[in-house]
């Protein structure tokens, strides 16, 4: 769709319309995404996707309205919009941004990736698979598969913003079973990078095998208290199902424990938590959030100690601070709302092997299922199927698997002793290094 | 949206370099949603999302490519790149395409954009008035509706012409006690494969009610113990249990790969004799209902398990093919922008024949779990998990004392078989299920039942 001709219709209906300002979000992208079964090419997939979502102020209320369809009555757009807007009932402030004077330089469009062909993508996914054939005879591959996708988005508003950016980026992801005895394991691995000179598809695919591998012939073990490591990535995927404590919007519709924390301690003082949109290299860096607020970087937990919630405009203004830039749309059809960056708890200085070494009876824990149904982002409460191994007398014994771990995060957060030095990113930008509890609920036999 | 010329020609062309089978897949989707916390509208959105993808199947290859940009030029190009990555020798002659008569088993009454977006705030404002009121604890409410009209057309060069409407609304209600430190919450998305009929219809007086109801329950409960012990599985959204544990590895996708642990088990005993499992896409008005799949074969019930023996997969086209099964129906996908797999539709245990106090009744100490959360599985070892929302232990064959945060986890292969009691009042779920070709509307159902032995995830 040619957006430039639809944005000024858009805004010439809105304001015969009786719109006070007014905003369009475009956001479009292409993906090709290879996917290999057995030596052949099993899926070859490409995409050309865009939508935009028309928002503006009507008597003080925003009112939405989002479509795909590139030859959409703007008038009818509008209308839908402004019936939306009717409804509304919130007291709250909204705003449809000036914008900011400058906006952060960041590079995440890489022109390079564009020259990758199909065939290179499809070898390099033929090659992940044979590095994990090969890896062992208990393997088999199940999937391997290379993506690569650009991300365009657009805003442009009555009031003066207008600002765009484009996204590229290319992922491998491989999903293994080992099978021994009759017992299957199937574990994955993903790689995502803006450069396909940093994906080792060998070590990918190694990776993926060993955990596979090494969970053959597990079993449950005794429930109770126990001391725990939790690996850096699985401890972010947890992380991230409390993430929206964080947002100020629910800290003030009363949807969050995090309520009146700011300035208390709230996680031992081990925990530094960091959010930066401007970080090199990470898979939520951008230059400015979706309401055209400029990007930066912000400690949100200081050893401990709660500093700031996330901010998008409106939130920010009911409590007369500054958003922070964290006012995001879960798609371009989504209405504003809040979501972190990367956002990431800080690295500290002992190695997970270290940790271990100095316990006596424990349990690392590599791998939990579970997430959307069994972790309560209001509560804290998680109760959450899990696999990893048994450590006793400082090393790791045996695989684990048929158990539960649970908790409460925030009880969690004030029981870290010790942040390894080993963080990890997520698919979704939440990082976290491994973290020694001293105490989890375990639930087994 | 495409006509019969277009739809030719994208299909000729996709079929240009021999390929043994193609077909497009358009659709148009309408929605509104309206969101209210706290009695405040915060959220009313609306839209549309509109386009087609073209898929190509050779062997066992499969190429997909799709857009929202549906001219003419454009869907030609595609189908012409998609089947560059195809060699093939299949001839096809697409002079006419047969149109599948169906007839809609899922009448609407009321089409969502007939309605006022007032009468919406006023329906859910009653819910919102209900659970606050319920009790002081309760603090925060959050109701939400939303719609959806989706129009589809398939068509294949195999001469297939199929068109359906699949109308949904559904609300949610959910309530929040606290207390100085501590929060909990109840929650329930009902919803139906109709139009506002369905609000007309729902007592979310009631539903405020319960909601509210198990978040202050749940606010006064001690945590729920540890171990493996009996667990008696309330009807209704209970089903989660089979939807996990045993649903999702009778998919064709997981079987072509022999990447489940029911795998080469048709004929084969795999659950106690209490348990007949069913999937049914023709339910009326049913949340998961459809009249026609994604591919274009229309919606059955099928017999998955009939007194504990395997008696089918659910397939689709592709993955059916791999395994010599006809599709049964069951090929769904969230949208035109992902290849559909085999999915479940309304998937439950058929009712038994005890008695819901025998089964209370009979049980010395163990679980009774009330309302379930989501779960998920690992298909190829059956691991499976799945969240308990409400529970109360249950001592000396009578409900005691409420419990909170459990999940429960095990093996499907061996909880299908550790069902000793299944009782006469089947009731179904609605939910949305998200796996390989992305988030669907389904239910899962089952009468109150008992398993002998679970392990039970609690923090007591």
């Amino acid at each position: 769709m040619d957006i430039k001709v639809l944005k000024d219709r858009l805004f010439e209906s809105a304001k015969n319309e009786g719109f006070e300002s007014c905003e369009i979000y475009y956001q479009s992208g292409s993906s090709l995404n290879v996917s290999v079964y057995k030596g052949n090419i099993e899926k070859y997939q490409s995409s050309e996707n865009g939508g935009f979502c028309f928002r503006g102020l009507y008597k003080g209320n925003m009112g939405y309205y989002f479509s795909e369809d590139p030859d959409i009555d703007a008038h009818m757009a509008v209308k839908s919009a402004k019936e939306n807007a009717e409804v509304i009932t919130i007291k709250d402030k909204e705003f449809i941004y000036e914008g900011d004077k400058e906006y952060p330089a960041v590079n995440v469009y890489n022109a390079a990736l564009e020259d990758i062909t199909a065939e290179e993508k499809i070898q390099t996914a033929l090659d992940i698979e044979r590095y994990a054939r090969e890896y062992d005879s208990r393997i088999t591959v199940n999937r391997s598969m290379v993506a690569s996708g650009d991300n365009y988005v657009y805003i442009c508003n009555t009031e003066g913003l207008e600002v765009s950016e484009r996204e590229n980026h290319i992922l491998a992801y491989v999903e293994v079973m080992a099978e021994e005895n009759g017992e299957a394991k199937e574990k994955g691995e993903i790689w995502i990078g803006s450069d396909m000179d940093s994906l080792d598809p060998k070590k990918l695919s190694e990776t993926a095998c060993k955990k596979a591998i090494s969970a053959l012939n597990s079993e449950s073990i005794k429930s109770g208290g126990m001391k725990a490591i939790i690996e850096n990535e699985i401890f972010a995927d947890i992380f991230q199902c409390f993430t929206e404590s964080f947002y100020a919007e629910n800290v003030q519709k009363g949807f969050s424990l995090l309520k009146d924390k700011i300035g208390t301690q709230i996680a031992s003082d081990t925990v530094t938590i960091t959010d930066d949109p401007l970080m090199p290299g990470g898979y939520a860096t951008t230059a400015f959030d979706g309401e055209g607020v400029a990007s930066r970087k912000k400690t949100v937990v200081e050893k401990g100690v709660l500093k700031t919630y996330l901010y998008n405009l409106k939130s920010a203004n009911v409590d007369g601070v500054s958003s922070t830039g964290n006012g995001f749309k879960g798609s371009f059809r989504s209405a504003v709302s809040t979501a972190p960056t990367n956002f990431y708890i800080e690295k500290g200085d002992k190695s997970v092997e270290d940790v271990i070494d100095n316990i006596d009876y424990g349990i690392y824990i590599n791998d939990v299922a579970g997430l959307h149904s069994g972790a309560n982002g209001i509560s804290g409460d998680f109760s959450l199927a899990a696999e990893g191994f048994l450590i006793e007398n400082g090393k790791i014994t045996r695989p684990v698997d048929q158990i539960t771990i649970a908790g409460n995060f925030y009880e969690v957060l004030k029981n870290i002793d010790t942040v390894c030095s080993d963080i990890k990113f997520n698919s979704s930008a939440i990082g976290s290094p491994s973290v020694y509890i001293k105490n989890i609920e375990v639930s087994g036999q | 949206m495409i006509n019969v010329k277009t739809a030719q020609a994208v299909l000729e062309a996709a079929v240009s370099t021999g390929a043994e089978f193609a077909e497009l897949f358009a659709e148009n989707n309408s929605r509104n949603n309206i969101g209210i916390t706290n009695g405040i509208v915060e959220r009313a959105n609306s839209g549309t999302d509109k386009g087609c993808g073209i898929r190509i199947i050779n062997k066992e290859r499969v190429i997909y490519v799709y857009t929202n940009n549906m001219t003419y030029d454009n869907l030609i190009k595609i189908a012409r790149e998609g089947a560059a990555a195809i060699k093939g020798d299949t001839k096809h002659n697409i002079t006419v395409f047969n149109r599948l008569e169906v007839s809609n088993a899922h009448p609407v009454i009321i089409m969502p954009d007939t309605v006022e977006k007032k009468r919406i705030v006023d329906f859910l404002m009653e819910g919102h008035s209900r659970a606050i009121a319920y009790d002081s604890l309760i603090t925060q409410t959050g109701l939400s509706y939303l719609d959806s009209v989706q129009d589809v057309l398939i068509a294949n060069t195999e001469g297939l012409w199929a068109e359906d409407r699949r109308v949904r609304t559904r609300i949610s209600v959910s309530a929040v006690a606290s207390n100085e430190s501590e929060k909990q919450t109840g929650y329930f998305g009902p919803g139906a494969l109709q139009g506002f009929e369905f609000c007309e219809n729902t007592d979310i007086k009631a539903i405020a009610d319960e909601a509210a109801r198990c978040a202050v329950t749940m606010l006064k409960a001690d945590n729920c113990p540890s171990g493996k012990m009996p667990v008696v599985m309330d009807n209704g959204f209970g089903g989660v249990i089979f939807h996990e544990a045993c649903g999702h590895g009778l998919e064709a996708t997981a079987i072509s790969k022999r990447a489940s642990v029911f795998t080469d088990k048709l004929g084969e005993k795999i659950a106690s004799d209490k348990v007949t499992a069913i999937d049914d896409g023709t339910i009326p008005n049913s949340w998961g209902s459809i009249n026609i799949d994604d591919e274009g074969t229309p919606s059955r019930k099928n017999v998955l398990i009939e007194k504990g023996v395997l008696k089918s997969y659910m397939t689709d086209r592709y993955n059916g093919g791999i395994i010599g099964m006809a599709p049964t129906g069951n090929s769904r996908r969230e949208s035109y922008k992902i290849v559909p797999v085999s999915r479940m539709t309304n998937t439950y245990i058929a009712a038994g024949t005890d008695k819901r106090e025998d089964i209370i009744a009979n049980t010395e100490y163990g679980l009774y779990a009330k309302y379930m959360g989501g779960g998920s599985v690992n298909p190829a070892s059956g691991d499976f998990n799945f969240a308990v929302n409400e529970a109360y232990i249950i001592r000396n064959g009578k409900i005691c004392e409420p419990v909170r945060g459990a999940t429960l986890i095990g093996k499907g292969s061996v909880v299908l078989k550790n069902i000793d009691m299944v009782s006469d009042d089947l009731a179904l779920a609605q939910g949305m299920c998200g796996a390989s070709s992305g988030s669907i509307p389904v239910c899962v159902g089952q009468p109150m039942l008992r398993v002998q032995d679970i392990t039970v995830g609690g923090r007591g």
